[in-house]
């Protein structure tokens, strides 16, 4: 009897790992969770004969976290935002990429090119860009004010709400109630930023990343959260009786950008992807999919019509006046570091 | 001893409501139409549907099966041998061994955890080996399963009459022979009990398989920890109850099994 | 614990029975720890390396001094974890005594009661742990019910918190703390309880003085096997306790998934190690060298 089930545990195993020697190449692409359309990865895996292997994480420190914890010899494409670049370009942990196998690149819109974070696009191609903002349930027509005074101010506040799961978005968040910049490194005005989210942390129901955040707010666990601007349109979609909005005292604006890891194991099928998300009509049906707004000018026409005209998706002139991009600070992201593990363990 | 009576009964009952409560929720909810949160819309069993169109659900069941089997089997070897190594032979530093074997049983998982992806990064750093992947993974699961398994094997090899050993070595039986005929046949219950430990701690495990994974060797664990941490459950609920069923069929036949054997004897 | 028979033709043999798993706790699970021992004394570098100088820094942030000024953060941390492990471990044995009384006084049913209590450790510790989150969620029948007790504003999930920590830390606790007493309750000699009765003592003294003593090994082993585990529990409280029950284990993820400080992160799973040793040698002391029983 025993000999039987060793050998049908053995048989198992043989059948499980030929199974898994015959796969094709492999794409490892890590990216935030609901980032992709899964209909473009089927595309992708039909058109290059291979299989694309998502790994997702939900905030962009934890991407860095892993990436610098060997995972630049294990994934092939990571995205990242746009002020982490400086920091991995520096740790050495994205491979520069050969323009002449992204023919697709001259798609992208003039601002995108050569932006000041990777100047020339040694490295990274924007992927999608968008706003950090208020993600509010309005239930029974109730009102929200546009301030960001609903999570941080005592007064405004009503119901449960969600601080969002990201260091530099939440400590922004808290500098821009106070009318400060959100790339601020005035130990001063960081330690107030500090003190107000410690104060915000004690009356609320969380932390949750962007994604998790509209979830829940979907699901009326909680009122309000802080999201990303596709997740809160995603939201909006879902549920009638929600509302996203960028808050009057100003916020982040940002853009997500394809890298390719400083060891990548598939470097070739990594830049072919980065090529294939490029192409218009699979920019167009990317941004259909998450709601974050393309920065892919030849995409602009095949794009949902309403989109383009949804002020949460591409913000007018005026609130795009009142938002500002992250930076890498360099040495000082020390200071976010320590007051981020103030705040967690308080 | 007199039967319990009716105060003990309902508290007793209570618990045991307590205790299976968010199983039976988990079974409840699978079937329910809402995509968020839990207001009940309605009886489905879409989610069920959904589950088997969802590669990536695929992909982590079999990686937690392989991960299970394979660390199982490896473990049960390891922790045997370890178990009745410690009991019936003499080595140096064997009582400190025997005294630290208790350490990874009660350590934190995320201590484990970490303390084995600081050490596969140095040794990936340094030396080019243990690529995060189902291989490490494999490891790490091994790790903390020998030590259950050597202990399960101890308190067997404790339980068991030596004159049975000796007699056998009086006629004439080697060693191994003494092994093979007498002490493995009736360590064998105990094997069994350490190796569905051992299985169960895999499939339990979440904290050491995440922070020991990489792209492509997600487990059912993982899967279910993010999609909670994203909010969104119904699809992990149909995935939860099955595996709910699983491990209750599991449980089942072994009991069967065992009760079958108790009755041979 | 019988001793090891010394074995007249030993020699090799011992090396190459226990070796193999000798070698590998050793390499997988002793070398690693060294290794978080060895890192908690590196420094981080701006970018999240670990770099040269050795320092006791980490530990002095543990203990207080932070970069911004004197903060008591950590030892909060510890008492803050400490507290829900105790806690943990209180509750199971309320919850576990009735139980293992229970079971015992069955008849025949008595493994079919044990294995009821088993079951759940079956299933997936986070599937039961999540499942909480729908029961206290704003629209369940129970939220409902304690929003009409009072408990929580109504409207609202009752999660995260510490009362849903309490319940998803209980459920999954519980067999551990059930198993030991019951093996303890089982053996009760119960003519020490009759002749306490017959002297008059009531009921309160019968358990205390007569009962208790005798239930306390399998009790002791029960505390054990919840307050150190729980103790370092980082999932529940991430699940269900939300912002403010950050844990031991909670610090520990954080250092390492987002912060990247490698070294202040292997400080505080230094500490946390230190404490389960220090529960297991005193856990040792106090029941005459013996080891916990497990199996």
């Amino acid at each position: 009897m025993k000999n039987k089930f060793l050998r049908a545990l053995i048989f198992s195993i043989i059948v499980f790992s030929a199974t898994m020697a015959t796969a094709a190449e492999t794409l490892n692409l890590f990216i935030w969770s609901e980032y992709i359309d899964p209909k473009l990865v089927t595309e992708f895996e039909k058109a290059n004969d291979c299989k694309v292997n998502i790994s997702l994480f939900e905030d962009a420190e934890s991407m860095l976290a892993k990436v610098q914890g060997g995972g630049d010899s294990l994934y092939d494409v990571v995205v990242v935002p746009d002020h982490l670049v400086p920091a991995m370009v520096k740790l050495k942990l994205l491979a520069p990429l050969r323009r002449e196998s992204i023919s697709n690149f001259t798609n992208l819109t003039e601002k995108f090119l050569n932006p000041p974070y990777d100047r020339g696009n040694q490295f990274t191609v924007a992927y999608q860009w968008g706003t950090v903002g208020i993600f509010a349930r309005t239930d029974a027509g109730k009102a929200v004010p546009p301030t960001w005074g609903v999570l941080f101010d005592a007064k405004q506040r009503d119901g449960s709400y969600f601080l969002i799961d990201s260091v530099r978005d939440l400590v922004g968040a808290a500098l821009k109630y106070q009318g400060h910049s959100l790339n601020s490194t005035d130990p001063k005005e960081l330690k107030a930023a500090r003190d107000l989210i410690i104060e915000a942390k004690k009356h609320c129901a969380g932390f949750e990343a962007s994604v998790g955040g509209k979830n829940k707010v979907v699901a009326k666990v909680a009122r309000t959260a802080i999201v990303y601007s596709g997740e809160g349109v995603r939201g909006m979609g879902d549920d009638t009786n929600t509302v996203y909005f960028i808050p009057k005292e100003g916020s982040q604006i940002w853009v997500d950008n394809l890298a390719v890891t400083a060891k990548a194991p598939h470097r070739d099928l990594a830049e072919k992807f980065i090529n294939f998300i490029l192409d218009p009509k699979h920019g167009a049906q990317l941004s259909d999919f998450t709601q974050f707004a393309t920065p892919n000018r030849a995409a602009l026409e095949f794009i949902r019509p309403a989109d383009l005209k949804n002020p949460a998706i591409y913000p007018s002139p005026e609130t795009t006046a009142k938002l500002e991009f992250l930076q890498d600070l360099g040495l000082k992201t020390r200071l976010y570091d320590e007051i981020w593990t103030q705040v967690k363990a308080n | 001893m007199k039967p319990p009576g009716k105060l003990l009964r309902g508290t007793a009952l209570l618990l045991y409501f307590f205790l299976y409560a968010p199983i039976i929720v988990v079974v409840i909810f699978s079937f329910n139409a809402a995509r968020y949160g839990v207001g009940w819309t309605g009886f489905t069993t879409k989610w069920y549907a959904a589950l088997a169109d969802n590669p990536l659900a695929l992909t982590a069941a079999k990686n937690t099966l392989v991960l299970a089997a394979t660390s199982t089997l490896i473990a049960t070897a390891l922790g045997t041998m370890l178990g009745y190594g410690l009991k019936r032979f003499y080595f140096p530093g064997q009582k400190f061994f025997q005294s630290v074997l208790h350490i990874p049983v009660f350590i934190p998982d995320i201590v484990m955890a970490i303390a084995l992806l600081m050490f596969y990064e140095l040794a990936h750093h340094w030396l080019g080996w243990f690529e995060l992947g189902l291989t490490t993974m494999i490891l790490a699961h091994v790790t903390f399963q020998i030590p259950f398994v050597a202990i399960i094997i101890q308190a067997r090899l404790a339980g068991l009459d030596p004159a049975l050993e000796e007699a056998a070595r009086d006629l004439g039986a080697n060693e191994w022979q003494t092994f093979r005929r007498i002490t493995l046949p009736l360590i064998f219950p105990g094997i069994l009990a350490g190796a569905m430990l051992a299985f169960t701690l895999s499939l339990d495990d979440f904290v050491v398989s995440f922070f020991t994974s990489g792209p492509g060797s997600q487990t059912l664990p993982i899967l279910i920890y993010s999609s909670v941490k994203r909010g969104l459950t119904p699809d992990i609920n149909a995935l939860a109850t099955l595996m709910i069923l699983a491990s209750l069929a599991a449980t089942l036949a072994l009991t069967l099994l065992q009760r079958k054997k108790a009755v041979h004897k | 614990m019988t001793k090891p028979q010394k074995n007249s033709a030993a020699g090799w043999r011992p090396l190459l029975i226990s070796g193999p798993a000798v070698l590998w706790l050793t390499v997988f699970f002793f070398l690693p720890l060294a290794t978080i021992v060895g890192i908690s004394f590196f420094s981080r570098s701006d970018y999240g390396e670990i770099t040269r100088p050795l320092t006791f820094e980490n530990y002095q942030r543990l203990v207080g001094f932070g970069f911004l000024g004197f903060d008591l953060l950590y030892p909060g941390i510890l008492l803050r974890s400490l507290a829900l492990g105790a806690g943990t471990a209180a509750l199971c044995l309320l919850a576990a005594l009735p139980l293992a009384f229970f079971i015992a006084r069955l008849g025949r049913c008595k493994n079919i009661a044990l294995t009821l209590v088993v079951i759940p450790f079956w299933t997936n510790l986070l599937i039961r742990t999540y499942a909480w989150q729908i029961i206290l969620s704003p629209e369940s029948p129970v939220t409902r019910a304690l929003h009409w007790l009072d408990v929580g504003a109504a409207g609202e999930a009752l999660y995260p918190g510490w009362l849903a920590l309490s319940l998803g830390m209980v459920c999954d606790y519980l067999p551990f703390m059930v198993l030991p007493l019951y093996a303890s309750v089982e053996k009760i000699d119960w003519s020490l309880a009759e002749a306490a009765m017959d002297l008059g003592a009531g009921r309160f003294q019968v358990f205390r003085h007569a009962v208790w003593p005798q239930i306390l090994p399998g009790a002791l082993a029960g505390i054990i096997l919840v307050l150190l585990p729980a103790t370092g529990q980082f999932v529940i409280p991430d699940l269900l306790g939300g912002a403010k029950t950050a844990m031991l284990g909670n610090a520990v993820q954080q250092q390492f998934t987002q912060n990247r400080d490698w070294p202040f992160g292997s400080a505080i799973s230094v500490v946390a190690l230190a404490l389960v040793l220090f529960g297991l040698w005193l856990y040792r002391r106090k029941n005459g060298g013996k080891e916990i029983e497990l199996a």
